[in-house]
């Protein structure tokens, strides 16, 4: 049953925004697309681009890790960190690789700020999603969807049909092991028998 | 001269890292978990995107580089931005084997507007998945259950 009410209540956060989102001070001009989500707010904003654990620790590389460290903004009219949970695409990448490409430079960015207290007890701050950057003075925004190329080339052993996270060699790996649930091969091979349709 | 001299250092001054502070020493116990969807509920509510029906999707999106954290049983999370050794932990294989795990971790902690983030120095114990929640929720999302 609880299933079932999880089904439902996926199918209606899957589906293309029903309602008006909620307006914040930095949605104005904001060409973000709407996902529904949680506390979801369109922002648009000038901003500085760096690495995280760089600006926290002052352990910064030239090229912020090269996309394979958790990158943030600082937000140009308050000096505000927000953490970059999320590109784009929506296909369980993050936006690592994009951002790293503007190590260091003041950008654009546009997307959607997200997260509720109400709803997710214990977040502090919302987490930021951008979908467009361009770099101050450019006129062409640039889509953060650069995952699945800088994976591709990563591994181009893992080439064939269907999306990139089924190919992963490393989740391959650990699903191999552990199983679908994590707690061992047996558990998955029990669930599926009993939920067989 | 001397004025010269001040606004050049202003200028680097500002052109480094503004905090770059001292964070405080933790041991904190928690489960790691897929940020994103934890935050965002695109998946569906906090309950659905831990334990054993979110695991795949974790795995998925620590694989995709979305920042993994740590939940503690008293509902903080704690960014990781460095796993023992390791400064790259959006690799997308560094945090793989621990996805959904609960553990009693060691490190630094730093806060800064309102997210709480954690360097981790060492693993205390590792409880592995003791959240089996897959018979309430199944696969979450349904598309990650095998041969679908």
């Amino acid at each position: 049953m609880k299933k079932l009410a999880m089904l439902l209540m996926m199918s209606v956060i899957a589906t293309p925004a029903l309602s008006e989102d909620s307006e914040g001070p930095y949605s104005a001009n904001s060409q973000a697309k709407s996902w529904s989500l949680f506390g979801e707010e369109k922002a648009r904003f000038e901003a500085r681009v760096t690495d995280a654990l760089c600006e926290l620790t002052g352990d910064c590389p030239d090229d912020c890790g090269g996309g394979e460290r958790p990158m943030v903004v600082i937000r140009k009219d308050d000096n505000k960190m927000l953490i970059v949970n999320k590109g784009g695409a929506p296909n369980f990448t993050g936006a690592n690789y994009r951002l790293s490409e503007y190590c260091g430079q003041d950008v654009e960015v546009d997307g959607l700020l997200v997260g509720d207290p109400d709803l997710t007890p214990g977040i502090g701050a919302k987490v930021y999603q951008v979908q467009l950057i361009r770099a101050i003075g450019s006129d062409e925004w640039v889509k953060t969807n650069l995952y699945t190329k800088q994976w591709a080339k990563k591994y181009p052993e893992a080439k064939g049909k269907g999306p990139w996270f089924k190919r992963d060699p490393n989740v391959k790996a650990e699903i191999a092991k552990t199983g679908y649930f994590g707690i061992g091969l047996e558990a998955d091979k029990k669930w599926l028998e009993e939920n067989a349709e | 001269m001397f004025k010269s001299l001040l606004l050049a250092g202003a200028a680097i001054a500002a052109a480094l890292p503004a905090a770059a502070a001292s964070g405080d020493r933790v041991q904190i116990t928690g489960e790691v978990i897929d940020s994103w969807c934890y935050y965002s509920g695109v998946m569906g509510g906090p309950d659905a995107v831990t334990g054993t029906a979110h695991h795949t999707c974790a795995l998925w999106c620590a694989a995709g580089g979305i920042p993994v954290g740590i939940l503690t049983e008293e509902g903080k999370i704690y960014m990781v931005l460095k796993w023992k050794d390791h400064d790259k932990v959006g690799d997308g294989k560094t945090i793989l084997s621990v996805q959904s795990h609960q553990l009693v971790a060691d490190g630094v902690h730093y806060e800064r507007d309102g997210i709480d983030y954690i360097l981790v120095e060492d693993i205390v114990a590792d409880n592995g998945i003791p959240l089996t929640n897959h018979e309430d929720y199944g696969f979450v999302p349904p598309f990650a259950e095998p041969k679908q």
